[in-house]
Order: C-alpha cells, then sequence, then structure tokens
C-alpha cells in the first residue's frame, strides 16, 4: 500500500490534471457555436472529481479535450503533470471511459477487459493473467469466457470499468458511467467504485447528472453553466470517508444537496429558456 | 459438434423439400403428358446423368476448379482493395468510381474480351470469374470496415492505438457478418460466371457440354449438366456456410 513513488506524488505541489483558460469553437464565422468556454480547472493527485451541468452544457466535449481525442482550440492549454500537452499528445495518456459501454461482442469478457493492453502490446497471456487477477474484485468471477450479449447492463459496465482500469494511468475520466442503470444497481456500482478507488488511488475525473452521485461520491463537485458551458463553481465535500450509503439522508449531505440543486437549476431553467 | 449437428439439421429440410419436388414433377409430368423433349421426367435424367457420369464428372471437376480459383483470386483482390481504401481514403476516391462502372456491366460481358486475352482453356474462367467476385467482396467488406461507431473508435485511438491497431482490431471484426455476406454472393457469381464463359468458348466445363448437347438437341444431356452443376454448387455452398460460422463465432 505505502509504494514511496505514489506518496511522493501525492504530496507534491503539482496539479494532476490542468485546464487553463480552455475553449472549444464548433464552425465559423455566423454559424460557429461555442461549445466550451474559458474553462480553468485543476485536479490534484488522487483526488475524485465530480462533474455535473446542464444537458448539453459540453461535458462531453471538455472529457473529448482532456482525452486527447478533441484539440482545444488556441487560447488555452491542458497541462498533465505541468507539462503542456499539445495535439494528440494526450492519446494514450489518459484512461477513458465513454457513456457506452462499448465491448465488442465478438470477444469475451475476458478479451474485452484486456483490450487497452493488447492495444498497448502486452502478450496476450500477460494481459490475460492480468486481468483474470481483478475478476472476483469486480464481481464479475466465472464469466470470463462470456459474451457481452450474456451480461446484464450492470455487469457490462463493470467489464467496461475494468478494461478502463486495467490500462493503468494514473488519470480516469468516466462519462456518466452509471447513467443507464436502474436506481439499485447504481447504488450498488457507486459504493463499489469508491471500494475501488479507495484501493488503487487513482485521479477520477467523472461526470455525471446525477446530483446525489455527484456529492456521493466526490472530494470536490464541479457545476458547469449552460452552454457555452464554462466553470460555474466548485463545492469541496468534506464528508468523511468512507461513506456508507445512508450518507444521504445526512443533515450535511442534505444541505450541501439543497445548495447545489439552487445552482444547477438556475442553469437547467437558462436551457429551457433559451431552447424555447 | 453443436453446430456440425445444427448444419445438418439445417440441411434435411431442404432435401425434404428437393425430394417432394422431384416426386411431384415425375408424377405431375406423366399426368399431364407432357412430352419428354418438352420437359422430361427426373428419372430419365437422373439415368443420364449415371450413363454420362465420366464426361459429366470430368465437366464438372473443371468447372468447380474455375470458380473456386476464380472465387478466391477474387475474393483475395476485393479484400486487399477493401483494405488499401480503408487505409487510404484518396486511393477510395480514385477507385470507387472506376469499379462501380465496371460493376455496372454483367461481368459476362467481358467475356469475348478475355476469351481473347487468356486463351480457351481454364485461366479465361479463372478471370471472368475473379472479376465477378472482386466488386461484391469490396464493397461488402469496405462497408463493413466503415460500421464502427465514431464513440468505439475514439476508445481505441484513446488506448493510443493507431490506424493498424484501429484496423485489426475493431475494423475487421466488425466487417465479418459484411464480408460473409459478400463472400456468399461472390461464390454464387463465380460459379454463373464461369458456366456462362464456358458455354461461349472452352474446352471442357459443365457449360461447353450444355453448349455441345444443346447443339445436338439432346436436351437429356443438357438437364442432367444442369442437375449436376446444382448438385456441385450446393456443395460449394455448404462448405462456404460451415466457412462463415466459423468467421462470425459470436452470433
Amino acid at each position: 500500500m505505502s509504494d514511496p513513488q505514489a506518496d511522493a506524488s501525492r504530496s507534491a505541489p503539482l496539479p494532476h490534471l490542468q485546464m487553463v483558460n480552455v475553449w472549444k469553437r464548433f464552425g465559423e464565422g455566423e454559424r460557429q457555436t461555442v461549445a466550451v468556454r474559458n474553462v480553468d480547472l485543476s485536479i490534484a493527485p488522487g483526488e475524485f472529481v465530480t462533474l455535473i451541468g446542464p444537458s448539453g452544457c459540453g461535458k462531453s466535449t471538455l472529457f473529448s479535450m482532456i482525452a486527447g481525442l478533441l484539440p482545444p482550440d488556441a487560447d488555452g492549454s491542458v497541462l498533465l503533470g505541468g507539462k503542456v500537452q499539445q495535439d494528440g499528445q494526450l492519446l494514450g495518456k489518459v484512461s477513458f471511459m465513454p457513456q457506452k459501454d462499448l465491448l465488442f461482442p465478438w470477444r469475451t469478457v475476458l478479451d474485452n477487459a484486456t483490450l487497452a493492453l493488447e492495444v498497448e502490446g502486452m502478450p496476450k497471456n500477460k494481459a490475460r493473467a492480468r486481468a483474470e487477477a481483478l475478476f472476483p474484485e469486480f464481481g464479475l468471477k466465472g464469466f470470463e469466457r462470456h459474451y457481452p450479449h450474456q451480461l446484464s447492463g450492470g455487469m457490462r459496465q463493470r467489464v467496461a470499468l475494468m478494461r478502463t482500469f486495467l490500462f493503468e494511468r494514473d488519470l480516469i475520466l468516466l462519462d456518466e458511467p452509471f447513467g443507464a442503470l436502474d436506481a439499485l444497481t447504481r447504488a450498488m456500482m457507486q459504493r463499489w467504485l469508491l471500494d475501488i478507488w479507495a484501493k488503487h488511488r487513482r485521479t477520477v475525473l467523472f461526470i455525471t447528472h446525477d446530483i446525489d452521485e455527484a456529492i456521493f461520491l466526490g472530494d470536490k463537485v464541479v457545476v458547469m453553466t449552460a452552454r457555452p458551458g464554462t466553470v460555474k463553481c466548485e463545492e469541496r465535500i468534506t464528508l468523511p470517508r468512507p461513506r456508507d450509503g445512508d450518507i444521504v439522508t445526512t443533515p450535511e449531505f442534505t444541505s450541501i444537496k439543497r445548495k447545489l440543486l439552487a445552482i444547477v437549476e438556475e442553469e437547467s431553467m437558462k436551457t429551457f429558456a433559451a431552447a424555447s | 459438434m453443436a453446430s456440425r449437428l445444427s448444419l445438418v439439421q439445417g440441411a434435411l429440410p431442404v432435401f425434404a423439400a428437393l425430394a417432394i419436388l422431384l416426386l411431384v414433377w415425375q408424377f405431375g409430368a406423366a399426368l399431364l403428358e407432357i412430352p419428354t423433349y418438352i420437359l422430361p421426367r427426373p428419372a430419365e435424367i437422373v439415368a443420364t446423368a449415371i450413363t454420362k457420369s465420366g464426361l459429366l464428372g470430368d465437366a464438372l471437376y473443371v468447372t468447380l476448379v474455375e470458380a473456386v480459383a476464380g472465387f478466391l483470386i477474387g475474393a483475395a483482390a476485393g479484400i486487399l482493395l477493401a483494405v488499401l481504401m480503408m487505409l487510404a481514403p484518396p486511393v477510395e476516391a480514385v477507385l470507387m468510381p472506376v469499379a462501380i462502372v465496371i460493376n455496372a456491366v454483367p461481368s459476362v460481358a467481358f467475356v469475348p474480351l478475355v476469351l481473347l486475352w487468356f486463351g480457351l482453356g481454364m485461366a479465361s474462367k479463372i478471370a471472368i470469374g475473379a472479376l465477378a467476385v472482386v466488386f461484391v467482396v469490396l464493397l461488402n467488406l469496405l462497408a463493413g470496415l466503415k460500421r464502427p461507431e465514431v464513440e468505439a473508435i475514439n476508445l481505441m485511438r484513446s488506448f493510443g492505438a493507431g490506424p493498424l491497431g484501429i484496423l485489426f482490431r475493431l475494423r475487421f471484426p466488425a466487417a465479418m457478418p459484411q464480408l460473409v455476406t459478400g463472400l456468399r454472393v461472390g461464390l454464387a457469381r463465380s460459379t454463373i460466371a464461369v458456366i456462362v464463359a464456358e458455354m461461349m468458348g472452352a474446352y471442357s466445363g459443365i457449360g461447353q457440354v450444355i453448349y455441345q448437347a444443346t447443339g445436338q438437341v439432346d436436351y437429356l444431356t443438357v438437364w442432367a449438366a444442369v442437375f449436376v452443376a446444382m448438385l456441385g454448387s450446393l456443395a460449394l455452398y455448404g462448405v462456404l456456410v460451415a466457412i462463415d460460422r466459423k468467421l462470425v463465432w459470436w452470433r
């Protein structure tokens, strides 16, 4: 557990990820739309940051830029470990899990989990051995040779998460990973994710549109404005860890929720007004 | 094991339907008193096929070798072209219109030219067979290779995969069902093209047997040759279905 290197990086003053005046505009001239404007965001090593905002506020665009899939406009920059990342340099440096599970139907659960390792060039046997060790922890023991269509939604999501975790990068981006799950499964998955995170201590940036989820999981909740999206405010969540499921009924939780709800609703109303 | 069993089970209704068709034909033709020179009875056709089995067997062998060789060459060329077009879009922009123009004409229309270039032997039939296959495989595979959604491609990119990694780990497996469709259609087209080419000029083959028997007004032999050709195509198709199941194993 007490890996000296990890400890050193945690106490380092450098933020793990930093966005400085990041903009993203699509199109030219009159038809230009601004998806993301003037985003400044900083995430410390090992921090669990959740990001909420009204739908269409540019959360996913922001994620694509952090994953290196989309270059930010020239105004600003994305820094990883203090270094400015040029176009495409972030590809392969960040573990990214998109909204859909995107499991490949022709691969078994095991081979879906090892996809990123294979891309990195790890021999198949070694990749499989590494993945197999994680199966019990991810609640998938016994399903190694199944195909994705044989799994439930919650299990598919866990396979996708395992694929993301096996791509061992210090920064993990999760884009509404539990959005499609029913409430019960979702609550279970949230607690389980916190366990996994506590054990592996990676830096996590987690998109959600569920305020409860954002508060329950995060060290810090970042609220985005309506489109064009920018950071409206950041709320540090000081609820003690480890957090139990019933923490959501405590007065502390409720008061944070009330505060955030007011902010998010204000922004949602703006999108609504703009649309009608 | 299970798939072999289901293959037999899948073939059973086909044979049952064929048997019923032949019985209805045999007794229906007799009942309606249709003259044999217009519609011979299946029993006569089978008898002719047996007496001429030497000639028909040799002819079928030549035709199948030509059809399979043409199919293999055409399929390989189609796969190669599809990959090339996928990796280098300018190649697609230049070659695709040419391919579409050539494909707009039935491949059989090229037979006289191909006979002129490759002679009356097997080479010309193989060339025509290949021509009949290459575009179906190319068009189907290319459509399949382009099928993966942007999100899946982005996922691969986020893992650091380049165009080749995306091609082999994502695009190719995703395109398998479409490739299989292309191969099935291609094999049928190759067999048709080869037989028609043989009718227009050849030393041997089912098409040539049909052509010569027609000249001699020997319609029983024509029928027998058609029967044998049908059996041959059926066998080829069976082999291909078995291969398909290997290529698209996850369904």
